[in-house]
């Protein structure tokens, strides 16, 4: 008896836990519209959800589509609109709505986008940052727009800033990738749908990605710089720097936050070095990259404190 | 008996446990319907062609290097203003797609894919960006392209730049920047329902004239570099998806190829020694990578798991001939003749995802990453900037191993409370020859999301890191190198974070939103080097569409940074401190008015300052530099005017000032700094009025037919 009591009071903490199950439900299995898309158009015939007919997820003759020969339509990813239809709209009546403002749950809203792309554009999905900060897939893909604004490299970053707003103001900082000018976009070093790089990066480490555009950077190098072969962003600040060249910190106080051996590395550089004091090469222009313009590494047999 | 009882009274708890798991992933689902009777009659599927040609000017005063930096927009003038997009379909699933932007404009680009539905899809993609670096450069060198830069016959050669007579007669002007266009052709081929092979090649050219710099001992000078680059890259392979499984098999292969070896530059100054006349840099030489990648998830049918995994090798390889030890006469070459560089590349990484139950979901991951140079380390008698012998030294190689453990789990407490914990651990163990031999850095962090009210979320994360190190190994130190600095990527770090988001929509057209964050990062074992780093940030947006036509738009942001960094001055005295503080604010303000059927207006503004202060603390005196910093400051109209379905007028009226101070640039001249024979390089500033018309037609059918 006390075991039987243990196994009650088990299941209550269980059902604590999860919540009625949907299982337990009563109702009959919902029913579908009586002819699909025909049904939902009667009413749903404004511009804004019939641009999903100039998408991929309307295609006729697509045999993967929703739209493709025997498939379920608007109800392929809406569910089955039987009652929705009996009801002549209103309540969503078990239909699945989308968005961040929806009334489905996100977890059951990308389930449904999930059943068909997790395997294939979204396997990394479920390990993503995304996910795990219960991200609506329809919050960043408009689906009923003939053209998803976040899959235009201009558009995608108004898209990625909304929620990402330390980034919308790394956009305007002095040095900055072309996301503003819309020649570059989040999803060229970032996999929003997730990854096993660092940060969702598309590649499997910093270097990987930053070099897949700037290879000249890729070495190997007769003569390496150990911070460079690390990490690019021990120097760099991807998403925008008010120092030159996206720096984390200017030069040479960079360079300093690392060498500070006997000479000209540990020279402490004041105003004075400024034109009208007396103007410092370790100060003005580059600073210490007039001289060690090679800090990404040398091939010259010369080039041991980068300067060839 | 006692066993099938113990069972027996388990088995109603157990059973409840396993449908909480299954619970979600059960859902009602109906039967298929018999979609026989859907005609989708009233479907306005695109049947035949349909596109849109846009054509027009556009007209720029006070454009330059600043404003044109990536779209080419980079003098006053008239520009032609480009673009055309269109499709075509058939009823056997045949396609044709284009699309092509800013024709008239070095940021043109554009792309065409044809294929069929569920068979294959081919695709070719062009980019253009240019990259204007600046129009302010003055040099006295000549031959810039040919990878000699020579001075002028009647040059001056003097110690200083202010002895070299002929500097300011010989200066010319150049415009330092670049064209990058790229080329890819991908395909795709449906080979089965499982099936699907790919590929891609990718052509990235990269042309034009950087800014490099180089020296002669202490006297620099900064120079012309051509550059001629061109990166060739394939992605091929093969993915299979099944009912719960998916598979992709990869190939990558990059090759990059530099046009030239070497930039020689004659020698402004006086030759400290006999024969250095002039100077070799060396271009960065062309590499080759090549990976193998495996990646798949598995979907388990437990509690909604999903597991997924990367496999990844690769190699990285260069081996391109030597320059000459110097230009110095009589200098050698070195042996071997090339590097032989070989460094290998892996990456594994398995990550794991699952809702065990209905409100509690977890994911990790765990990743390997591995950079092994197994480049041979050579011995090279070296010559210090083609000026004297320096001795002899060995090349240094940099291998590294790393680990990473992320994970997190979340709880949905009550409905309107969700809380989260989570952390990553990362070690790093270095190869031979480093300061350190391993790093470790550890964060975690906890959350608490609460929904008081359905429009209203508010969550709140906070966390801290520390990041340990190995002990620091003096010896490893380059030779002269304090070793009371530590490397900020090595030196052991304290960290605490907290951010705050909400959200607030009251109503369905109404949303405005807040983003704060706090961090701190401390270095407090690092006598010299970065001590401490600080950022604040505030951020807000603001929407409201009171009618479908009608939207308004305000967002702001503030971040400010900050860093401390001490520096060597004596054994006996106070370190020379450097302090920068930045700080950033943006405030935006648009909207957009659908005021007729035929009319469309949209106005964006935006005010965009930053401001960049330094302070140098040396014997406890502060001195201050000059504020750097920059002003941004635009508007953006736009009017569309649609005279039928098919025929549309665009006009743009687009503002924008931008001013920039630096004190590294600002003012200084060629000869400024006695021993730096500069270009002139000055801060950006622009100040652009940019008017555009344009007129688009639609080409094809303005409402596509249903398919038969």
């Amino acid at each position: 008896m006390p075991r039987l009591r243990r196994a009650g009071v088990l299941a209550a903490f269980a059902l604590l836990l999860g919540g009625v199950p949907p299982v337990f439900s009563a109702d009959a299995p919902p029913a579908y519209s009586p002819q699909g898309a025909d049904t939902c158009l009667g009413c749903h015939n404004d511009a804004t959800t019939t641009g999903i007919f100039r998408t991929k997820h309307a295609r006729p003759d697509d045999p993967h589509g929703p739209f493709g020969h025997g498939g379920l339509q608007c109800e392929a990813c809406h569910g089955p609109g039987g009652a929705h239809v009996r009801a002549q709209g209103g309540p969503l009546a078990g239909m699945l709505d989308f968005g961040p403002k929806a009334l489905t749950p996100v977890p059951r809203q990308n389930a449904q986008c999930l059943s068909c792309h997790q395997l294939n554009t979204a396997h990394d999905w479920a390990i993503s940052a995304h996910a795990a900060n219960n991200v609506a897939c329809a919050s960043c893909h408009t689906l009923h727009a003939a053209q998803d604004p976040v899959l235009t490299a201009a558009t995608q970053i108004d898209v990625c800033t909304g929620c990402h707003q330390a980034q919308h103001t790394d956009l305007f900082k002095p040095s900055h990738h072309p996301l503003r000018e819309g020649k570059m976009a989040c999803t060229s070093c970032h996999s929003p749908h997730g990854s096993t790089g660092p940060a969702q990066l598309i590649k499997n480490t910093v270097n990987e990605t930053c070099t897949s555009c700037h290879a000249e950077f890729r070495g190997p190098f007769l003569w390496e710089h150990q911070p460079v072969t690390e990490n690019c962003d021990n120097c760099h600040q991807p998403h925008g720097s008010a120092q030159p060249a996206l720096l984390t910190i200017r030069t040479p106080f960079l360079c300093q936050t690392c060498h500070e051996g006997a000479g000209h590395p540990s020279i402490a550089n004041t105003p004075q070095g400024l034109p009208g004091g007396m103007p410092s090469a370790y100060l003005l222009s580059g600073g210490c990259i007039n001289c060690h313009s090679q800090v990404h590494g040398s091939n010259h047999p010369s080039g041991r404190a980068l300067m060839r | 008996m006692r066993r099938l009882r113990r069972r027996s009274y388990s088995a109603p708890a157990w059973g409840a446990l396993a449908t909480l798991a299954v619970g979600s992933a059960s859902a009602d689902t109906p039967a298929p319907p018999d979609t026989s009777g859907w005609k989708c009659a009233q479907c306005p599927f695109l049947q035949g062609a349909e596109g849109q040609v846009e054509a027009g000017v556009q007209y720029a005063t006070g454009a330059n290097a600043s404003y044109g930096r990536y779209t080419g927009l980079d003098r006053s003038g008239a520009y032609v203003d480009a673009g055309s997009s269109g499709q075509f379909r058939r009823s056997d699933g045949t396609y044709v797609n284009y699309n092509l932007e800013s024709l008239g404009l070095p940021s043109r680009e554009g792309y065409a894919n044809a294929g069929q539905e569920g068979l294959y899809d081919l695709r070719i993609i062009y980019d253009g960006q240019p990259s204007r670096l600046y129009d302010t450069a003055v040099t006295p060198y000549q031959g810039i392209g040919n990878g000699v830069l020579a001075l002028p016959a009647n040059w001056v050669n003097a110690g200083s730049t202010a002895g070299m007579a002929q500097l300011r007669s010989s200066l010319s002007p150049l415009d330092l920047g670049f064209d990058r266009s790229t080329v890819s052709v991908l395909g795709k081929l449906f080979a089965s329902p499982r099936w699907t092979l790919f590929g891609e090649f990718q052509r990235q050219e990269k042309e034009g004239t950087d800014l490099t710099s180089a020296s002669f001992l202490t006297q620099a000078v900064q120079l012309p570099q051509p550059i001629d680059y061109v990166t060739n890259s394939i992605d091929a392979g093969a993915a299979w998806s099944g009912h719960a499984a998916s598979l992709r098999f990869t190939y990558t292969g990059s090759w990059f190829d530099d046009d030239s070896d070497s930039l020689t530059f004659a020698n402004p100054y006086l030759p400290i020694v006999p024969g250095s006349t002039q100077g070799q840099l060396a271009q960065p030489p062309g590499n080759t990578l090549q990976q193998l990648a495996a990646t798949g998830t598995l979907l388990l049918p437990w509690f909604g798991t999903s597991l997924s995994f990367t496999a990844s090798i690769g190699r990285l390889l260069q081996n391109q001939a030597f320059l000459p030890i110097s230009t110095l006469p009589g200098s050698g070459l070195l042996t071997p003749g090339s590097l032989n560089g070989d460094v290998h590349l892996s990456h594994y990484a398995l990550g794991l995802a699952s809702r065990p139950l209905s409100k509690l979901t977890v994911h990790g991951s765990a990743a390997y990453d591995g950079r092994d140079d197994e480049t041979t380390p050579l011995s090279v008698d070296y010559i210090v900037t083609d000026t004297f012998a320096g001795g002899t030294a060995v090349t240094p190689r940099y291998s590294e191993d790393r680990v990473r453990l992320d994970g997190g789990a979340d709880y949905a407490l009550l409905s309107w409370v969700r809380l989260g914990i989570g952390g990553e651990y990362q070690s790093t163990h270095y190869g031979p020859g480093q300061v350190l031999t391993w790093l470790q850095d550890n964060t975690s962090w906890g959350r608490a999301s609460i929904i008081p009210l359905d429009s209203l979320t508010f969550t709140l994360k906070g966390g801290d890191g520390l990041r340990k190190t190995s002990s620091f190994d003096i010896a490893a130190l380059p030779a002269g190198e304090n070793p009371l600095v530590r490397d900020s990527n090595f030196a052991p770090r304290e960290q605490v974070f907290y951010s705050l988001t909400g959200a607030w929509s009251p109503t369905a057209t109404f949303t405005a939103s807040l983003e704060g964050y706090f961090a701190n990062d401390d270095y407090p074992l690092s006598q010299l080097g970065l001590r401490s780093e600080h950022e604040r940030r505030i951020s807000s947006t603001l929407t409201w569409a009171p009618r479908d036509s009608l939207s308004f738009y305000m967002d702001a942001g503030y971040q400010s940074l900050y860093g401390l960094q001490y520096g060597y001055v004596g054994p006996a005295a106070a370190p020379w401190q450097i302090a920068d503080s930045e700080r950033f604010w943006n405030a935006g303000v648009g909207g957009k008015w659908v005021a007729s059927q035929r009319w469309t207006l949209s106005v964006d503004g935006l005010h965009a300052p930053s401001y960049d202060t330094t302070n140098s603390v040396i014997g406890g005196l502060t001195q201050s530099f000059p504020q750097n910093g920059s002003q941004l400051d635009s508007l953006h109209f736009t009017a569309t005017y649609s005279r039928n379905a098919a025929l549309q007028f665009n006009i743009r009226y687009s503002f924008e000032k931008y001013d920039m101070n630096d004190w590294a640039l600002g003012g200084v001249t060629p000869s400024t700094v006695p021993n730096l024979l500069g270009m002139g390089l000055q801060p950006y500033h622009h100040n652009v009025s940019l008017f555009a018309l344009t007129v688009r037609y639609k080409l094809g059918p303005s409402t596509a037919s249903a398919p038969k």
